[in-house]
């Protein structure tokens, strides 16, 4: 009986433990901060912070020599009557306007030209996608040669009977360049995107497309598109967002010119920023192309709903 | 005890956001305060200096510009054998885009390189010589006027210049010889250019080689002894002259058909392209371009020439280069040292010998002189005689962006000398 008394029936006789009370690792909120911390921390320093210090600078005259004054809303005023600006963001629309759409196209009939039965097609997905990964300076060095009157580009149309193009003279041939150069360079990714996404697609359901006696053209419109609505969506965006800032093709192809005619919305920035070191002007365009990308994003996310099939 | 536990488990939750919500309120609070003072707290005790060696920024944009700032150490070695100097930085193109950023960096560098006309926008982050200048027993005296006038701000001198470059036609003597035309006379008219421009577009090449920028206009209204700049900086882009200037340039290329139009570019250098690569029989650009020119075709190829004038006198265009000292440097004694042993006359005349680079110093000309051969020395005795370094816009980087950009209007026929100037007027101040 004096066994009765061991500690171990000493302890039964307090009593069955509250297993709410205990303080296990990953039941508490702060755990949860505690791993997301270091990108919390990351995001804060490096995206949230510098974005309210540029916002706080879009309302000074700030130069990095000279220091800065508090200005108001002036810079934001002027903004709107800068023809300079308006320039860009007329460039920029032009580059948005026609660049996403023909993007999306070609990695779309690249995607869906792959997925056939190709042979090596497995080799020409690498292919397409090494401009999206080689640096952009170095090619847009490269087109810069080759898109000159006596360049490369020229050379090879005059061969067969056409021009030359002036695509470095004329403002909307450069303009032009710019596009066609950014294509180039950037199609590959949205290609893999878009290629993932096919692969997704349930073989079948078009089996089953096909047995209902849907032709190749109306299970592509009716079946294939709809399903892949979600990553052409995705593509859309993120390509949209992109354009919205493109800046090393024009800075280094066409230096902005002829004229303003290649001067995008960021390459404005860049220049008042650095070359005119008016850094609160700066800040003021890039909290206007912040608002632009939010809106465009906005109204995608919200445009969606009448055309992207998540089922 | 259901209850109790339902009116207490959101209140945990609660007063974890609020902790993590003031952590966060606090976290954006501290890295603000830490990118602002990563701004504005430019200098620390070791800012610009490695131990002893003194950091120097500067346009480093080939092996031939690396192999310059390491021949002006050596020789600032020849007067101060403990003189300790590193330099870094990107090319020219570029370098006065990272010019502040590096000035307001946590670790400035001690010694910035500053081209005349460009001491304005940096004034307030660099210390004045005059002082150290004094108690080194320094004299101003010695250097260019003209370009000591450049490098002052507020009556006092901010950079010392290591060289006073004219700046020249260069010519390709083989590709002169073979359309038949002679070596350019000290004398020679802006007619006698055109004359020999014509002669030698020939095969392929053109005779003359248009460099970006309103400076190429520049070359042109120099010789000729005129400016579009006020001497407080201000500039008159609808001056007459600028217009002629520019207009006669453009024809080169649509009516002369001796010149290469110009093309939308982003920081390049087609005139240098050209000239090195032999499509073009001259252009022009500072005595500086020199030794790097005799690389690109050959030291026995290459002929130097004054800009010609309309009346065959012309006036040299002087630019040129100096060090100057940020305020952040830590070591301000050793970062001046460094600039007067670079600029000595030992380091200079080391210099105009090894890479024939026209020294600052008239005591360093001879050396100079003797190590270029007669007919560069007599170019440069021409110009540097009647010479002087032109008065630069103050807002001359906002008028060169957008001169650059839009004289490709004018090379392309879309617009006249004249409206481009406008279209570059229009858009200064926004």
């Amino acid at each position: 009986m004096a066994v009765s008394s061991s500690p171990l029936t000493a302890g039964s006789t307090r009593g069955p433990r509250k297993a709410g009370r205990r303080r296990t690792i990953g039941t508490g909120s702060w755990q949860g901060w505690l791993f997301v911390a270091p990108g919390l921390l990351g995001l804060i320093l490096f995206v949230i912070a510098p974005l309210i210090g540029s916002l706080v600078l879009g309302f000074f005259n700030y130069s990095l020599i000279g220091g800065g004054t508090f200005t108001g809303f002036h810079n934001f005023v002027a903004l709107v009557h800068d023809p300079l600006f308006l320039n860009s963001l007329v460039v920029t629309t032009i580059f948005v306007a026609v660049y996403t759409p023909l993007n999306i196209l070609l990695s779309l009939s690249m995607a869906l030209w792959l997925r056939t039965r190709l042979a090596g097609k497995a080799g020409l997905r690498v292919l397409f996608l090494i401009p999206a990964l080689s640096p952009m300076v170095a090619n847009a060095a490269v087109f810069r040669l080759i898109l000159q009157q006596n360049g490369a580009l020229n050379d090879a149309l005059r061969m067969i009977g056409i021009g030359p193009i002036p695509w470095l003279s004329s403002g909307s041939w450069a303009l032009t360049a710019i596009i066609l150069v950014s294509l180039w360079q950037s199609f590959g990714y949205n290609m893999i995107v878009l290629s993932a996404g096919l692969d997704s697609i349930s073989p079948d359901v078009i089996e089953a497309a096909k047995l209902d006696g849907a032709g190749s053209f109306r299970r592509l419109f009716s079946v294939t598109l709809p399903l892949l609505s979600p990553s052409v969506f995705f593509a859309t965006v993120l390509t949209v967002i992109g354009s919205w800032q493109v800046f090393v093709q024009a800075y280094i192809i066409t230096g902005g010119g002829p004229g303003q005619s290649t001067t995008t919305i960021v390459m404005y920035l860049y220049e008042t920023a650095f070359s005119y070191d008016q850094l609160g002007y700066a800040s003021a365009i890039a909290a206007a192309l912040f608002v632009i990308i939010a809106l465009t994003t906005l109204v995608q996310v919200w445009g969606q709903k009448k055309w992207v099939h998540y089922d | 005890m259901m209850l109790s536990l339902r009116v207490r488990q959101p209140r945990q939750p609660a007063s974890a956001h609020g902790r993590v919500i003031r952590t966060l309120a606090t976290g954006i609070a501290v890295g603000l305060a830490v990118s602002m003072s990563g701004c504005s707290a430019a200098g620390s005790a070791t800012s610009g200096m490695s131990g002893k060696t003194v950091k120097m920024f500067t346009w480093v944009g080939n092996s031939d510009e690396s192999a310059q700032w390491t021949a002006y150490i050596n020789g600032g070695k020849l007067a101060d054998p403990s003189l300790s100097v590193n330099f870094s930085g990107p090319a020219i193109g570029s370098y006065y885009t990272k010019l502040p950023t590096q000035l307001q960096g946590t670790d400035a560098p001690c010694i910035v390189t500053l081209q005349n006309g460009q001491l304005a926008p940096y004034v307030n982050a660099l210390e004045p010589l005059d002082a150290y200048m004094k108690e080194k027993g320094v004299n101003v005296g010695d250097y260019d006027p003209s370009m000591i006038k450049q490098l002052s701000s507020g009556g006092h001198v901010y950079a010392l210049p290591y060289d006073a470059e004219p700046m020249v036609v260069y010519y390709n003597k083989k590709l002169f010889a073979a359309a038949g035309v002679k070596a350019p006379a000290l004398d020679w008219t802006t007619a006698d250019f055109l004359a020999a421009a014509k002669k030698t577009t020939r095969n392929g090449v053109y005779g003359f080689a248009i460099g970006q920028g309103i400076g190429a206009v520049g070359n042109f209204l120099a010789a000729n002894n005129e400016n579009y700049v006020s001497n407080d900086g201000k500039a008159d882009l609808s001056n007459a002259a600028l217009e002629t200037r520019f207009q006669w340039l453009i024809d080169l290329a649509r009516v002369y058909k001796v010149s290469q139009p110009l093309e939308a570019s982003g920081g390049t250098f087609p005139d240098i392209d050209e000239f090195g690569s032999g499509q073009a029989a001259m252009f022009i650009n500072g005595t500086w371009d020199l030794v790097h020119e005799q690389g690109m075709i050959g030291a026995h190829n290459l002929g130097v020439a004054v800009v010609p004038s309309d009346n065959g006198q012309p006036h040299g265009s002087i630019a040129g280069t100096g060090y100057a000292m940020t305020k952040s440097c830590s070591d301000k004694k050793a970062a001046f040292a460094a600039i007067a042993a670079m600029t000595s006359s030992k380091s200079e005349q080391s210099v105009a010998k090894s890479r024939s680079q026209v020294p600052s110093r008239a005591d360093s000309l001879g050396a100079w002189q003797s190590s270029v051969g007669p007919e560069a020395a007599a170019v440069v005795k021409v110009l540097t005689a009647n010479g002087q370094v032109g008065a630069t816009a103050t807002n001359g980087n906002e008028i060169n962006t957008l001169f650059t950009q839009y004289e490709v209007d004018g090379f392309s026929g879309k617009s006249t000398a004249a409206e481009v100037l406008k279209d570059v007027s229009a858009g200064l101040g926004q």
